[in-house]
């Protein structure tokens, strides 16, 4: 049986994709999935990432996992393995954070059930092309559908502090020292200040402004039609400056994260300044670089085809496919955070579960198949 | 969940679909309308509310806020069932609409992302399907209405002039008698049935009900019938605008109402009764007598006796021998506004039918409130009054 669809990427974002597409029918020999590690762990990446910040809760609530179906939520799964309706009621007071344990549990079942591994190729792929009938990916193919999902193009490290022998990137494993220096203000920001006064460690927090306090990435309504279609219906210069503010960083409210803070601050612990100073340690919590420029794979695509761009972002249609190479018989589509222009919040699960199902109902409904 | 509007009329639709559908069955087992104007009730509301108030409040709703608002549609949904006069119980109708809240919270949170992937993702539209609901409930709607017409007892035109009775009624209808003259009496023997614009006469008794419930005499008269004018036995039925010349003789009542205690309540309204021993009465009933006019009687002009329970309000009473209004032998009656004028003393002597306004007797109890009385009121043998002014 030959693949009847590829997936380019086999992190997170290709994994729910490929979740997507058993649920919608296709067995595993249906679909490639080309993919640069050796092992075919698709959260292995995250897994480094979650590791070296100590995150010990998502920031995503029940929905946050890579199952096709939204229910039944980890909260759900949790409910039922404790026998207890506490993970519930939090769920439906928007309360609930599962564990990474319990997120990443769910990811290696996930995997054995869907046959993954079955699935999973490892090759590098450095172009797609778009040819008759479909896509090349490094001249394998053709495939009628293809769905990139690159990831994040590279960790985010200020150029100034770039050649710093003090620096390391907050997503790469690390200790901390007695002074250290935390630039950012994200989610990543805020649970290294927290790290670090565990640790015992003075912190500086390196911040250009003060970050917006919301539970998840964006406003609740943009994750769903209703938010989605005036963001949909914006003009393309106002929609790229509405993505700008939206990544601007923000963590959630709550005493968890405020009262370590506060308590640090009274005792000369913690403190804001406008560059890491003395600080014998500089963790740069600054995420990842932005913008299609920055993966070789996607500059590629873009130059190659004349695709349409806005600022840092590739223009999408609303479902995330690429609208002059996607048509009745062939679709490529981006998922994961080049996804943005569709969905601002594309480099959540929910988000990549939202391009996965449109991707697959197109595979499904290509007649041509 | 941020719902669109689409999402929140289509998810109320689905969710609404199964208990419309119990209900429907629950009528025709019941064979009672009630569980399915409850629906209807139910589904109003929510359809309404989602359009008009949900929507422009709620761009998010969180889960726990489903609470509050099932609340809400509980209290709006009774309301409109009390002031609709829809006779839902209210024990089931408070269990069919918690069953229905909880259904529809295991659907939208459960059944139906499972059922449409993307249920979350477009606000709770349903795509297909719920085009397809959309446009099927107004169908639903269309087909209920028809069924409910279709059911409706057939009416039977009467050509006007005389015909000879006894007409015996043994099956859901409506008579319309235009005016018709029916003599030898009517026998009503089935439930749901209408008889409006007819004169009775002759017969031993007028018009016979038996063993009926949702009986209507509308604009009836009868007249020279021998005992009683209307005699209603095991049967619930309403009374209106009736007018009934009873004979002087002791026996003859003008309306009779008993053995119906477990019966839904009878009512008689707007009758002008003339004549007989009693004009209006009942044994072990649940009755309503308002705004009757009852005059020229010789025993009782109202009586509700027997352990029955009844409303005796706004009527007026004239020229009645022994007793006014009469509440007796266990009873308990609750009797307001009325006016008793020229009753007069019964020529046999008895201290009970002295021409009293109200006499209570024989362990009933009756509440008297704002009442005119040209004899006054009087208690025997343990009668009591709980006189409310």
């Amino acid at each position: 049986m030959s693949p009847r669809c590829a997936i380019v990427g086999a992190g997170l974002g290709g994994f729910v994709a490929y979740a997507a597409l058993r649920h919608a029918g296709l067995e595993p020999a249906e679909i490639a999935v080309l993919g640069e590690r050796p092992d075919a762990d698709p959260a292995a990446a995250w897994r480094v990432r979650a590791a070296a910040i100590r995150q010990q809760r998502m920031r995503s609530e029940s929905d946050g996992h890579c199952a096709p179906t939204s229910f039944p939520g980890l909260a759900v799964r949790e409910a039922v393995r404790n026998g207890s309706p506490g993970p519930l009621l939090l769920s439906a007071c928007d309360r609930y954070r599962p564990s990474v344990a319990e997120f990443l549990s769910h990811v290696d079942e996930l995997r054995d059930r869907s046959g993954w591994d079955e699935s999973v190729r490892q090759n590098r792929i450095e172009r797609v092309a778009a040819v008759a009938g479909g896509f090349e990916l490094d001249g394998r193919g053709p495939f009628r559908h293809v769905l990139v999902a690159p990831g994040h193009p590279g960790l985010a490290v200020p150029a100034e502090l770039a050649g710093d022998a003090r620096t390391v990137h907050a997503y790469e494993p690390h200790d901390y020292a007695a002074r250290v220096a935390v630039v950012g203000a994200g989610m990543a920001a805020a649970t290294e200040w927290l790290n670090a006064l565990a640790a015992g460690a003075e912190v500086v927090s390196v911040r250009r402004r003060e970050p917006a306090r919301r539970p998840l990435n964006v406003a609740r309504p943009l994750f769903s039609k209703r938010g989605l279609a005036g963001f949909h219906a914006t003009p393309r210069a106002p929609r790229a400056e509405l993505l700008r503010r939206l990544g601007a960083p923000s963590y959630p409210p709550g005493r968890s994260w405020d009262a370590p803070v506060e308590r640090a601050a009274r005792e000369g612990r913690f403190r804001v300044a406008a560059d890491p100073g003395g600080a014998e340690q500089v963790i740069c919590a600054t995420g990842f670089r932005r913008g299609f420029e920055h993966d070789p794979l996607l500059r590629r695509l873009v130059e190659e085809h004349g695709l349409e761009t806005e600022g840092r972002w590739i223009v999408l249609a609303d479902d995330s496919t690429v609208p002059r190479l996607t048509d009745g018989t062939r679709t490529l589509a981006l998922a994961g955070v080049p996804a943005q222009w569709a969905y601002p919040a594309a480099d959540t699960l929910v988000g990549m579960k939202y391009v996965a199902r449109r991707f697959a109902r197109r595979v499904v409904a290509c007649p041509t198949r | 969940m941020s719902y669109t509007l689409r999402g929140r009329l289509e998810t109320r639709l689905a969710t609404a679909a199964l208990p419309v559908l119990a209900a429907a069955l629950l009528s025709l087992a019941l064979r009672e309308w009630w569980p399915l104007q409850l629906a209807a009730t139910m589904l109003a509301v929510g359809l309404v509310l989602d359009a008009a108030v949900y929507h422009r409040l709620l761009a998010y709703q969180p889960g726990w806020v489903a609470l509050p608002l099932g609340l809400v549609e509980l209290g709006l949904t009774m309301a409109l069932v009390l002031r609709l006069d829809v006779a839902a119980p209210l024990g089931p109708a408070l269990w069919f609409f918690l069953a229905s809240w909880l259904l529809a919270q295991v659907l939208g949170h459960a059944l139906l992302p499972l059922l449409h992937l993307t249920y979350g993702d477009d606000g709770g539209e349903l795509g297909r399907g719920g085009r397809a609901l959309s446009a099927a409930a107004p169908a639903a709607l269309v087909l209920v209405l028809g069924i409910a017409w279709a059911a409706q007892p057939p009416t039977v035109r009467l050509e006007g002039g005389t015909i000879q009775g006894p007409l015996v009624l043994d099956r859901p209808q409506v008579v319309d008698g235009g005016g018709t003259v029916v003599r030898g009496g009517i026998l009503i023997t089935s439930d749901d049935v209408t008889v409006r614009d007819v004169t009775v006469f002759g017969g031993e008794i007028g018009i016979e009900v038996r063993d009926s419930e949702d009986v209507l005499l509308e604009r009836v008269r009868v007249g020279g019938a021998s005992l009683d004018g209307i005699n209603a036995r095991r049967s619930s039925l309403t009374v209106r605008d009736c007018e009934i010349d009873s004979p002087d003789v002791g026996g003859a009542q003008g309306i009779d109402i008993s053995f119906a205690m477990m019966l839904p309540p009878s009512v008689v309204e707007d009758c002008s009764v003339r004549g007989g021993g009693e004009g209006i009465v009942s044994h072990l009933a649940h009755v309503d007598f308002r705004r009757n006019h009852v005059s020229a009687t010789s025993l009782r002009a109202i009586a509700v006796t027997e352990m029955s329970m009844g409303s005796v309000a706004r009527n007026v009473v004239e020229d009645a021998t022994g007793v006014g209004i009469f509440c007796g032998d266990w009873s308990h009656c609750a009797i307001r506004e009325n006016s008793v004028t020229g009753t007069r003393a019964d020529p046999s002597g008895n201290p009970t039918r002295a021409g009293h306004g109200v006499v209570s007797h024989y362990y009933a109890v009756a509440e008297l409130d704002d009442n005119q009385l040209d004899r006054g009121a009087a208690a025997f043998i343990h009668g009591r009054f709980d006189d409310l002014r």
